[in-house]
């Protein structure tokens, strides 16, 4: 792993340890924090290794005869399932108590994501497709400005984990805070994935997918809670 | 009813059964995606590679009339291994628009065709420079480098080392927008 991509990755980290740690004894129990966090790294190691695996294999590498491979994260994360990984892997970690884990665990993976964006600064990677917008960019030697996409969707999911923080006080029912954070993400990658340069097929379909199913759980949630009578 | 932070306030760790957990995960994903992947490599096909010098590629790349994506790579370079399926998927998208050119550096003969034949990359054309001698001639330095020149041999970019997805793609769409 290249040591730019190690400084994504900690910046990301860095957001999410400090999202978790301003909302504990705020809006998350302060004996929680530990717990949140821990199964927020293993479900994200979990995912990576899984997302890398995937990708060596649709690339035609065997992992089991190189291993060494698996190490160059650089060269291809399989996004769908590394998401899917993660989200079973958090799953089965807090699996006693998954709902209130979730929504505490939320926001600090909105920042996160928000984060791994905002490390593209660091990685020399922030730009998209070609705009005339004012506040596009070149690349140093080029005379095509373009969408700086890593910041948008930055500043998009910083603003999002700003929200559900602030809704968090308030107390909503449990399940709601992260089905609407999981359908925020969907979307905010969805808005900005059109101006992502990529080789293969876009992605876009599978996050409209992903935004149907977090929408279906979200209406689900607030369907229960509404049924049971409580808040 | 208790208060949304009552009910987090829950003692039992969820943590004491994590490295057991997360290995059997691994192993488990390690066992599945290794037997989906068996590589079958038969070099047989691959014709040995044309060897190459310095000044040859120079004139390759002001005779070019095409933008070229110039990848420096090696069998035994496991970096390199990590992006050619990339490499493969730009020339495969890519290949009409831009020339993609290979020179495997300080080999043998019989690694460059496996490698070839393993990942693919009989698409596109590969020089061999046992000596190492043309990626310094350029002004790269190490394996793996990627070059993107404009159609007639300017230096558009240079990347050091492990290329990504984002960035190939970024640098090819550069080079057929024409904006070095």
């Amino acid at each position: 792993m290249e040591f730019t991509l190690l400084g994504a990755v900690a910046i990301a980290v860095g957001l999410m340890y400090a999202t978790l740690w301003f909302e504990g004894g705020r809006t998350n129990a302060a004996d929680c924090t530990r717990d949140v966090w821990d199964a927020l790294i293993t479900g994200a190691m979990a995912g990576l290794v899984v997302g890398r695996l995937v990708a060596m294999g649709r690339g035609g590498v065997n992992p089991v005869t190189n291993p060494g491979d698996i190490l160059i994260v650089r060269a291809g994360v399989d996004t769908i399932a590394a998401t899917v990984t993660a989200l079973v892997g958090f799953g089965f970690m807090v699996r006693r108590d998954l709902w209130w884990m979730a929504d505490s665990a939320a926001p600090a993976a909105v920042a996160g994501l928000a984060g791994w964006h905002a490390g593209c600064l660091v990685r020399d990677a922030c730009l998209g497709t070609p705009s005339d917008l004012p506040f596009a960019v070149a690349q140093t030697g080029s005379n095509i400005t373009r969408h700086p996409v890593e910041i948008y969707a930055a500043l998009l999911l910083l603003g999002v984990a700003v929200l559900l923080i602030a809704w968090k006080r308030s107390r909503p029912a449990a399940g709601v805070v992260a089905s609407v954070a999981a359908l925020a993400i969907a979307v905010v990658r969805m808005a900005t994935e059109p101006m992502r340069p990529v080789l293969g097929p876009s992605l876009i379909t599978w996050y409209g997918a992903a935004a149907v199913l977090a929408a279906a759980v979200l209406a689900w949630r607030v369907r229960s809670v509404r049924c049971a009578g409580g808040t | 009813m208790p208060s949304g932070f009552a009910r987090h306030a829950r003692p039992a760790p969820y943590t004491r059964h994590v490295p057991r957990r997360l290995k059997s995960l691994v192993l488990a994903a390690v066992m599945v995606v290794g037997a989906c992947t068996g590589a079958t490599v038969d070099p047989a096909g691959i014709d040995p590679l044309l060897p190459t010098d310095a000044a040859a590629v120079r004139s390759l790349l002001a005779d070019s009339e095409q933008p070229v994506v110039l990848n420096v790579w090696a069998s035994w370079c496991t970096p390199c291994r990590s992006e050619a399926p990339l490499l493969r998927q730009a020339h495969q998208q890519f290949g009409d628009r831009v020339r993609f050119v290979g020179i495997d550096v300080r080999d043998s003969q019989d690694g460059a065709r496996s490698f070839i034949a393993e990942f693919g990359l009989d698409g596109y054309e590969h020089f061999f420079d046992r000596p190492g001698a043309v990626p310094a001639a350029l002004g790269g330095f190490g394996v793996p480098l990627t070059f993107f020149y404009a159609p007639g041999g300017s230096l558009v970019r240079l990347h050091s080392g492990v290329i990504d997805e984002r960035t190939l793609a970024l640098q090819i769409d550069e080079l057929i927008r024409g904006g070095g």
